[in-house]
């Protein structure tokens, strides 16, 4: 009961880190992306077809990276290049891509809301052998995709990337003072671009794990505000890669427990607003050990 | 024009020749030429808006030119951005300092040239060996690994300077470098500027402050309105002469006569207060502001000024200690009570603070005195009386406008503090707070603002000054109070004051130590 509850969290936690730290770089170079839900909507579409047509689960992979990148890098140019404001671009695209999906969803499958295709490759699984048989150990460890591992390792890579290589200090320098990256010839609104475009690609993964990874059909809702659960998880980790990681940890396990609370009783539609209910509780008991701190400190 | 106007001429390292730069109807650089000598310093002066700040931004590549070109060793550049003038070596420390927050001082130096290590990370012990190597021909030691937020004004200066003499830069633009510093520190600054020139490197400093021009510069270039007026050697010249040029007349010194002083109107004792951090930065202040007297207060940005205007406003935390305000005890009060009983306070941050940029002139000019029954009947505006008392007050003041209802934006930096000055005078205040009263304005609204504050004083009004211009209190003040690390180290009555001593006790020093 607890190892699959543990197991079911890190399956809910892959797509918000994926796409908080994604969301994460592109805060630090100075853009908050309100629009990684829809990239992730679309790497979700996009990589459940690439996986059916193809077979292969690395090329829906790349297609979902590919697509979501795309609508980064679109977004970024609107609000880097026609000076639009980032927060209604952000919205724009969330309601834009949505209405897209459906229609295309109606015009190219005659379908409404859901899409089930066949022969769609899923993500293997690891099992790592006498692991799987300790407890808990062998849920946090094995029988996980490579996904899933991948979003982990790129925690301490994403910390060791911003704080240690030349392009880490010069985002952190494009989002903290732009005029000044520009005094010094660089270019902050290319660098802007390009965190977006990894935020974008991050997400768009984050959509394709929902699809290949977790359920192997498409639904229009299937991204559940995921994206904003990730804005949420960097907000709550205030841009550093493993406090990120650990509030994508805590909502993905609250995630994980509204799917077990399901048909017990409850009525489904209040146990599902749980992980959205959690995220304003803790992010409002962040803010208030903030300012107690303050308040004793120096 | 052709090129052959132009030979290479490395003794000129950097100049102008006939640039012009419009903004809309305003001509910023009017037919602007210069030529900064190799080996030199060169001081570029002149008032608020004279359009030294447009040709700065255009020597360092931030902007373009409508006619005329920038020359290089004598020959015309064009530059599409910062990186081409610095690949000239030409670089410039701005008067908004542009170092990153949240980045160490050594990430700040090397950023946008990072030494890489052969696994492409930054390569920190080759950044940290070149910063030493820096820090030691400039004569100074400083702490790499401390965070741009942590570091004292001068220290962010000095760095700034070091990052273009990393990046290779030999001609430096300094725009107001001594604004933000206190008179030690101004010394040093010239001391590490003349070194800079010694080893051969051009400067090029933007001022307006004549005794530093004097001092430092080799030759002088001023302009007023957008135009040159004069170009010559420093030996050939004077202060006054100078000061002249820069206006284009010679304004009469504000005159401080004699007032009678009378009552107390602010009484501080025992002043214990903390910044918005808790840190305890007012330890023990007890002072008195008397009716018909100025006391100015001098300190380095820092040192308690910030929370001596917070507990006399009402607007920041009293640890200890009381404010009385016309023998009453306001330290619980609010600013709007505080107001009622008689407090003006003139914000040190015009833009933030003092004004709402975005709101009409006259908006502004009404704002805190809106509830009088005159301006107001029953929560309505009364039109007809509000214009009436605008035009009133902006012509007593001289406020240039083209409409009352244009937004202050509309205005320049001096008529702004004028409108802001009016304001608090307006409704004969017991008390006006005033802080940095003329940053960022001209002489000629200098001297009008300290007129203001004078005409006030001998009308029987009480003034507390805090300032960063040590000219400007010893102008003004009947006494001046020495604030350093929350205390006062001194207190220096009119005629007796003398910018280095006050500078010396700025840093700690007490009056006796300085005497001794």
């Amino acid at each position: 009961m607890i190892d699959n509850i543990i197991h079911a969290a890190f399956v809910m936690t892959t797509p918000i880190l994926l796409a908080a730290l994604g969301g994460l770089v592109n805060r630090v170079a100075g853009l908050v992306n309100i629009g990684l839900d829809s990239m992730m909507l679309a790497g979700a579409l996009v990589g459940l077809m690439i996986a059916s047509q193809t077979g292969s689960w690395p090329a829906a992979l790349v297609a979902a990276a590919l697509v979501g990148g795309l609508l980064g890098l679109l977004m970024s140019l609107t609000v880097t290049r026609l000076q639009a404001n980032e927060i209604i671009v952000g919205l724009g695209f969330n309601i834009a891509v949505a209405g897209l999906v459906r229609f295309f969803l109606k015009s190219w499958y005659g379908t409404s809301g859901t899409l089930s295709l066949p022969d769609v490759a899923m993500l293997p699984r690891i099992h790592i052998p006498v692991v799987a048989d300790i407890p808990v150990l062998g849920a946090i460890f094995s029988d996980h995709d490579p996904l899933t591992w991948a979003a982990w390792l790129l925690v301490p890579a994403t910390a060791w990337f911003l704080a240690r290589t030349r392009l880490g200090l010069r985002l952190r320098a494009a989002g903290a003072a732009p005029q000044a990256t520009r005094a010094l010839g660089l270019n902050p609104l290319n660098l802007r671009d390009a965190s977006t475009v990894f935020a974008g690609m991050m997400s768009g993964l984050a959509g394709a794990y929902l699809c290949i990874g977790v359920v192997g059909i498409f639904n229009e809702g299937i991204t559940a505000g995921r994206g904003f659960l990730a804005l949420a998880a960097f907000y709550f980790g205030r841009n550093r890669p493993w406090p990120t990681a650990i509030g994508a940890l805590l909502f993905g396990l609250f995630d994980a427990i509204q799917i077990r609370l399901q048909g017990r009783g409850l009525p489904a539609e209040l146990v599902q607003t749980l992980p959205y209910v959690m995220v304003i509780v803790i992010l409002t008991l962040v803010a208030i050990t903030i300012k107690r701190a303050r308040n004793k400190g120096a | 024009m052709s090129m052959a106007e132009f030979t290479p001429d490395t003794t000129i390292r950097l100049g102008a020749h006939s640039v012009t730069r419009r903004f809309g109807a305003l001509v910023a650089n009017d037919g602007i030429t210069f030529r900064a000598r190799r080996g030199t310093i060169h001081a570029i002066v002149g008032g608020n808006g004279a359009g030294k700040s447009t040709l700065m931004r255009i020597l360092q590549g931030m902007d373009r030119p409508d006619e005329g070109v920038v020359l290089v060793n004598g020959m015309p550049s064009v530059f599409f951005g910062p990186a081409d003038a610095f690949k000239q070596g030409i670089g410039m420390v701005h008067q908004e300092f542009m170092l990153v927050p949240g980045l160490t001082l050594l990430e700040n130096l090397v950023l946008a040239q990072e030494p890489l290590d052969g696994l492409r990370r930054i390569d920190r012990r080759k950044a940290l060996e070149a910063a030493r190597k820096l820090e030691r021909e400039a004569g100074v030691t400083l702490d790499w690994d401390m965070p741009v937020d942590d570091a004292p004004v001068h220290v962010r200066q000095i760095v700034e300077i070091l990052r273009l003499l990393y990046r290779g830069a030999d001609v430096l633009i300094l725009d107001e470098p001594t604004a933000v510093l206190a008179p030690a520190q101004v010394q040093e600054l010239i001391v590490l500027l003349r070194k800079l020139r010694s080893e051969g490197r051009t400067i090029l400093f933007i001022s307006h402050k004549l005794d530093e021009v004097m001092a430092l510069a080799d030759e002088i270039t001023v302009i007023r309105s957008g135009k040159v007026i004069g170009g010559m050697a420093t030996a050939n010249t004077t202060k006054a002469a100078l000061a002249e040029m820069m206006i284009g007349e010679i304004l009469s010194r504000p005159n401080a006569r004699p007032s009678t002083v009378g009552r107390t109107v602010l009484e501080i004792r025992g002043l214990a207060a903390t910044d918005a951090r808790r840190v305890l930065r007012l330890k023990e202040l007890d002072l008195d502001v008397r009716a018909g007297e100025i006391v100015g207060i001098a300190g380095v940005a820092g040192n308690g000024q910030d929370e001596l205007i917070a507990a006399v406003t009402g607007l920041g935390r009293v640890e200890r200690g009381a404010v009385r305000l016309d023998g009453q005890d306001v330290t619980k009060l609010s600013l709007r009570a505080r107001r009622e009983l008689g407090l003006s306070y003139l914000s040190p941050d015009r833009a933030a603070e003092g004004l709402c940029l975005s709101a009409p002139i006259s908006e502004n000019l009404i704002a805190g005195r809106h509830r009088s029954p005159a301006l107001c009947k029953g929560g309505v505006l009364q039109k007809g009386a509000i214009k009436r008392h605008v035009e009133t007050l902006l012509d007593r003041f001289s406020v240039k406008r083209a409409s009352a209802a244009l937004p202050i934006s509309s205005l320049s930096g001096g008529n702004q503090q004028r409108v802001a000055m009016a304001r608090e005078l307006d409704g004969s205040p017991k008390l006006l707070l005033a802080c940095q009263p003329t940053r960022g304005v001209d002489i000629r609204g200098i001297a009008f603002i300290h007129q203001c504050l004078l005409d006030y004083r001998e009308a029987g009004g009480a003034v507390l000054v805090i300032s960063e211009e040590l000219d400007e209190l010893i102008a003004l003040s009947d006494r001046i109070v020495v604030l350093y690390d929350g205390r006062v180290t001194g207190e220096v009555p009119r005629g007796s004051a003398k910018v280095e001593e006050l500078g010396r006790m700025m840093l700690g020093e007490t009056r006796q130590e300085i005497a001794a």
